[in-house]
């Protein structure tokens, strides 16, 4: 681990992230012990570091907001099974961060997410992820409620590029 | 007031009930959650629906309901609100028509859970409800009493399909017809069943839950093995395998390649996700091409193995599944008579 001084603390980020999701708090009891590094699935395949993105946000250092790593977990929540502190919620405070990103423009672009245009448009037109569901298709007025929930939400944007560029394709 | 998780008791339900839980859904309406990925393994929902309707307890599917949309919340695609809202209009489409919801996959159970626990938090509470009024306004389909507001008092209750069998274990016993006549079978809980601490009040209930499987192996006949890998997730990894697939199906093949070499003769889970990623046969040859081994370990959901040893016929359990690696051949031996 890196050696640093009282100086290199700040938590305007930390507060920015509370402020956001209140249950972000907790990650202050963290005590670097590395058993969510030890357990974790992502740490096994990629250079995704709990401990290590926790010291980040408690420096304030907001460049871990650009790191592909945080786009590596794999939301097991086994660093919430086996943390031994109570309450540090390591899944959400990923969903946290990866919005943050998203919102300051760097999280994945729409090629990038090109895998989940297919999901996408079926969850926006059927209220299923796979073609022919198992039993009867969901009716249209339960779909258009569905369409309702998702107002303003990135995977309307996500339908709706792949829709455009579905037009593009057949001009 | 606090939403509440509405997971069932499973501890009150055998106090009261000590000689046969069965009593306690006597009378009751049970709904199957339905999971997307059924469409692929439907012996996962006839399974448990053909041992319900033996067991004379009332079972439904419900036409109202849709994808719990964890695939879409976990990639950051909507918002927590969003996604408690599409899980609340669910429940509330379920609670007019049932009084238990089951479920067959590990990520719908825990993204309904996941959604409850956001309503605990007083502003995601109130955007939730928000979008549910809005959907009040359209006034679409069939109307009822309190549509879609959030569920706070209610007697609807949600539970787990591996708990509530392990619940009945002696009448799903005493419904088999076949044994597993001593194969030996090692068990994936899957991380949102292992992990998942929601439904959860002490560590008595972590352990107790990640025996369940393995004592149902020793019950219908088995012999379950240990392996390096047990507790490690499938490779899905919220949608990792999709994304980043070379780097996810490297966790597939350990585990797959840590249960082959204690010489399990199958994998049994409990989830149609983990089945998903543990058996397609495209994920298979990739980790061929990839990592050099051809990985043939067979793999079952424990709805589509009590399916089996209850006699089913193959077209009820497996039928679509022809090309899962020797997924036939567990079949013939469990069912050679």
């Amino acid at each position: 681990m890196d050696k640093y001084t009282d100086a290199d603390w700040n938590w305007d980020f930390f507060k920015e992230l509370v402020d956001d999701v209140d249950e972000n708090k907790n990650i202050i009891a963290c005590i670097s012990c590395g058993k969510c590094v030890g357990d974790c699935p992502a740490s096994k395949i990629s250079n995704f570091n709990i401990r290590k993105i926790i010291q980040k946000i408690l420096r304030g250092d907001r460049s871990v907001l650009k790191d592909s790593d945080i786009w590596f977990c794999f939301l097991c929540e086994r660093c919430k099974r086996v943390c031994p502190k109570e309450n540090i919620n390591i899944p959400l405070l990923i969903l946290n961060l990866r919005n943050e990103s998203f919102k300051k423009g760097y999280g994945p672009k729409y090629n990038d997410l090109t895998k989940y245009v297919e999901m996408s448009e079926r969850f926006l037109t059927n209220g299923t992820v796979l073609d022919n569901p198992l039993g009867k298709e969901l009716p249209q007025d339960r779909v258009d409620e569905l369409n309702e929930i998702c107002n303003f939400a990135r995977i309307k944007y996500v339908f709706k590029a792949s829709k455009n560029k579905k037009q593009k394709k057949k001009k | 007031m606090e939403s509440q998780n509405l997971v069932l008791d499973l501890e009150k339900i055998e106090k009261a009930y000590p000689e046969n839980p069965i009593e306690f859904f006597k009378g009751k309406k049970l709904c199957l959650f339905k999971a997307c990925l059924e469409a692929y393994f439907p012996g996962v929902r006839w399974g448990i629906q053909d041992l319900l309707e033996a067991l004379d307890i009332e079972v439904v599917t419900c036409s109202q309901q849709s994808c719990c949309s964890g695939t879409f919340f976990q990639r950051n695609l909507i918002t927590r609100s969003q996604f408690s809202a599409i899980n609340e209009r669910n429940l509330n489409e379920m609670n007019h028509q049932a009084d238990i919801v089951l479920f067959s996959c590990n990520g719908c159970y825990n993204s309904v859970l996941r959604g409850r626990d956001f309503l605990k938090v007083p502003e995601v509470k109130k955007k939730t409800q928000d979008i549910l009024e809005s959907l009040k306004k359209k006034d679409l389909g069939e109307n009822y009493p309190g549509k879609y507001d959030i569920l706070d008092n209610t007697e609807l209750r949600l539970v787990h399909d591996l708990d509530f069998l392990y619940l009945l274990k002696s009448n799903v016993l005493d419904s088999l017809k076949f044994d597993l006549k001593g194969l030996k079978v090692a068990v994936h809980y899957g991380c949102h069943y292992l992990n998942l601490e929601r439904d959860k009040d002490t560590v008595e209930s972590y352990l107790k839950d990640k025996k369940k499987l393995d004592e149902f192996v020793s019950l219908f006949g088995g012999v379950p093995v240990d392996y390096q890998e047990k507790e490690s997730c499938c490779g899905w990894g919220a949608s990792q395998i999709v994304l980043n697939p070379k780097d996810a199906l490297k966790v597939t093949f350990n585990k797959l390649k840590s249960a082959e070499d204690v010489g399990a003769d199958f994998i049994l889970m409990p989830c149609p996700t983990c089945l998903y990623t543990l058996s397609k046969p495209e994920y298979r040859e990739k980790m061929f091409k990839w990592f050099g081994e051809m990985l043939d370990i067979p793999t079952i959901h424990l709805n589509e193995l009590i399916a089996i040893l209850r006699g089913c016929e193959e077209e009820r359990c497996i039928t679509l599944r022809r090309k899962t690696p020797r997924l036939e051949e567990i079949f013939n031996i469990i069912t050679k008579e």
